[in-house]
């Protein structure tokens, strides 16, 4: 017995003291696995090691071929790394020749990556402004007003700080009507609807075609977004109309941006011109719907006319115009930034880096390649869908930063916007879900002292 | 330093018990005691989930949360669970006495209503929503071809009162063969000589269920009913996938709601408050089961 006890307390005692060896070896390997993931940032901070005095003051657009240096970017664009990019940087050098970029592939969360490499103040010269407060940009970046863009510049104000430009716009979607053309063709539609009367014939027509005229999505609530947060301001023709939210306890009106654009949403339904059950609607499925043109239409953003090409037709078979939410016969359409490009303030080429953000905004083409309105104003995009699109007059709108306040009031009164369109719609009386969220937004300001 | 084999026996024994449950205690302790102890703490803050501050509120959350009507109303929708849930545990009984009888192939049949069991829940969700789709779901499209042209037009995840159901018999699919294997389980322990002697003094099939083999189940009964009744409260995964709540809200459940309070609204605080909540919720409903099932006596 004695013994017996004695060989199961050395076995005991070998196995713990395995596992705690165990719990070691994982110690370890941690600790050498995190040399490992810095090694990208190792070498971009030996760049970046004469940091201290660089001129930021001279100006980017000097002589091409004086600006020299070795920069690195930071991108998320990892699949174009190798691809366009190499191509990219081949048409730069023509212009810029004394300029070396290396291409840096960002990790999955580029905004939490970016904030590590600024806490321990090793930026790659180039990179995408991550969500940090404006009043936080000049900390780390370099002022752009001397590329000589401003005055063409789009979200010029977005990522703005005591009047001095810190980012610009990688490239701007819209949002608006992406359409079958061969179902619009077979239900003879000729010409795409300039008003909201049109546009109901149009679906008119297309329901007596049996083709379902727009697939909301509804149930997946997210293909709501825009009907909540792009189409109320530019009813109102105000970009911070959302915002204003913050000045009042009734946001919420049959008559102002709110009421208007989910009654436009709640007529379609009511007249059948959307899914038969809207609470049953499978987004996967609705892209190769649209594609094969037993739906007509989704309204949603630009980025998804490659799905639908993806999912089973041609390029000029896909359609895009803005939604034309009235009477008037003018037409706006929101505009919204994708990623900001800033140049870190402590780079030591900060001329070459410039010129690179430059270069990559007036002539790389990258919006084409991302499918992106151009972050100039007014340049024609060369993508047919976004040409069709500009082609009808349209407006494009920029939006304004949320105001941080009007964010916590709305986190506070619990609102989610998309699922207060879904109650809108599918409420008897839609003035009762308004009520609903009037009287709890107003309680949260209450509460919040706003 | 002793030898371990020269220590007394209950000292040797302690040893190796604490030992044994060193790595355990220690997993328990790091994975479930400390955020809980965290989530208490969380409770009385005003936490919006990432600033480095956590301003202490007092009972506020506790106070907001029983103030507002509206967050307790979603337990109607759990009730659908609950029901279900009890059909659930009589069908599985049913089945559990049926396969626990000679039946050629009865381990084939275990088998069959097992497997939903040991699959992913977010993928079974995923697949009843193919199925319980308006236009083209399996359901209504059975139905439609065997003439029930009338309820094949049925929306099954967009009525209103029947949101709930619809989701709830996806978890009767689910667990019923769970539930099954417990009973066959607590069957096979009941000694067959108890039937024999009931045999010979004339006992009936219906009179030796409902006197030897539902009585002696009962421990096992109540194990599932409890799980019936906690899983009914803390349902999330299958209207999270398959409805987000909807239409309009009809299907949210309390979890639905806690997690959305918390990672979509930014309040940990009141989120934590109301999972402490349902931890009481549901110690309250164990312990009123305990005391309605125990007053039949098996003292």
């Amino acid at each position: 017995m004695r013994n017996k006890l004695y060989s199961l307390g050395f076995v005991i005692m070998i196995t713990s003291a395995l596992s705690l060896s165990g719990c070691g070896s994982d110690n370890n390997n941690g600790n050498t696995a995190s040399p490992a993931t810095d090694e990208p940032a190792a070498t971009s901070s030996a760049n970046a090691s004469a940091e201290t005095n660089s001129p930021a003051t001279e100006p980017a657009a000097g002589g091409a071929s004086d600006i020299s240096g070795k920069i690195t970017f930071l991108t998320n664009r990892t699949d174009m790394i190798g691809k366009e990019y190499d191509d990219y940087l081949k048409r730069f050098n023509e212009k810029y020749p004394n300029v070396t970029v290396e291409f840096e592939a960002s990790q999955t969360d580029y905004n939490q990556q970016a904030k590590v490499r600024m806490a321990s103040g090793e930026l790659p010269d180039v990179m995408f402004v991550p969500t940090i407060p404006n009043s936080d940009l000049p900390k780390y970046f370099a002022p752009l007003d001397d590329l000589g863009l401003n005055d063409q510049l789009t979200f010029k104000d977005f990522k703005s700080f005591d009047g001095q430009l810190y980012g610009i716009t990688t490239g701007n979607s819209t949002t608006g009507i992406v359409y079958n053309k061969q179902a619009f063709a077979d239900a003879g539609i000729t010409e795409v609807p300039k008003t909201w009367d049109e546009f109901l014939a149009a679906c008119e027509k297309l329901k007596a075609k049996g083709v379902i005229p727009l697939a909301s999505n509804f149930k997946d609530k997210w293909p709501l977004n825009d009907w909540v947060y792009s189409v109320p301001r530019i009813i109102e023709n105000n970009p911070d109309f959302p915002n204003e939210k913050l000045n009042t306890d009734t946001p919420f009106t049959m008559d102002n941006g709110y009421g208007k654009s989910l009654s436009l949403l709640r007529e379609l339904n009511e007249k059948g011109y959307l899914e038969k059950d809207i609470n049953s609607t499978n987004w996967e499925q609705s892209k190769k719907d649209i594609a094969s043109g037993k739906f007509a239409m989704y309204y949603l953003g630009n980025w998804v006319i490659n799905q639908v090409i993806g999912a089973g037709t041609t390029s000029d078979n896909v359609g895009f115009f803005p939604l034309p939410y009235d009477n008037s016969g003018t037409l706006t359409a929101p505009l919204s930034p994708d990623f900001f490009y800033a140049v870190a303030k402590n780079s030591k080429n900060v001329d070459a880096a410039k010129a690179f953000v430059k270069w990559m905004i007036e002539d790389s083409g990258y919006e084409d390649f991302a499918g992106f309105i151009s972050p100039l104003k007014g340049k024609e995009s060369n993508l047919s869908q976004l040409k069709e699109f500009q082609s009808t007059g349209v407006v494009l709108q920029e939006g304004t930063v949320d105001d941080a306040k009007v964010t916590e009031i709305t986190n506070k009164a619990q609102l989610d916007l998309p699922a207060m369109a879904q109650e809108f719609v599918l409420a008897k009386d839609p003035q009762t879900v308004f009520d609903k969220w009037n009287k709890a937004w107003s309680k949260a300001k209450k509460d919040l002292g706003y | 330093m002793p030898v371990f084999g020269t220590l007394s026996y209950s000292k040797q024994k302690t040893i190796i018990i604490v030992s044994f449950l060193l790595i355990p205690l220690l997993l328990l302790a790091t994975f479930t005691y400390f955020p809980a102890i965290k989530l208490v703490y969380y409770s009385f803050t005003n936490w919006d989930g990432y600033s480095p501050e956590k301003p202490w509120v007092g009972l506020d959350n506790y106070r907001e949360v029983f103030g507002n009507p509206d967050i307790f109303k979603v337990f109607t929708h759990n009730f659908a669970y609950f029901a279900m849930g009890i059909v659930q545990n009589i069908v599985a009984i049913y089945f559990a006495v049926v396969l626990n009888s000679r039946l050629r192939g009865k381990n084939a049949f275990r088998m069959l209503l097992f497997l939903p069991y040991i699959m992913n829940g977010v993928a079974v969700a995923f697949m009843f929503g193919y199925v319980f789709d308006t236009t083209n779901g399996s359901l209504n499209v059975f139905l439609n071809s065997i003439g029930l042209t009338g309820l094949g037009q049925t929306s099954w995840l967009g009525t209103e009162g029947l949101v709930n159901y619809s989701l709830a018999s996806t978890g009767f699919w689910r667990f019923m063969g769970y539930n099954m294997v417990i009973y066959i389980a607590s069957l096979q322990a009941i000694p067959r000589d108890m039937y024999e002697a009931a045999t010979i003094d004339g006992a009936g099939p219906l009179q030796t269920l409902w006197r030897i083999t539902l009585p002696n189940m009962k421990p096992v009964i109540q194990l599932n009913l409890f799980l019936t009744v906690t899983g009914a409260l803390e349902v999330f995964d299958l209207p999270f996938v398959l409805t987000k709540g909807g239409p309009a809200g009809a299907s949210q459940t309390y979890v639905q709601r806690v997690v959305e309070t918390a990672f979509a609204f930014n309040n940990y605080g009141l989120a934590s408050a109301m999972s402490i909540i349902l931890l009481f919720f549901v110690v309250f409903v164990l312990l009123l089961q305990q005391f309605v099932l125990s007053r039949g006596g098996n003292n």
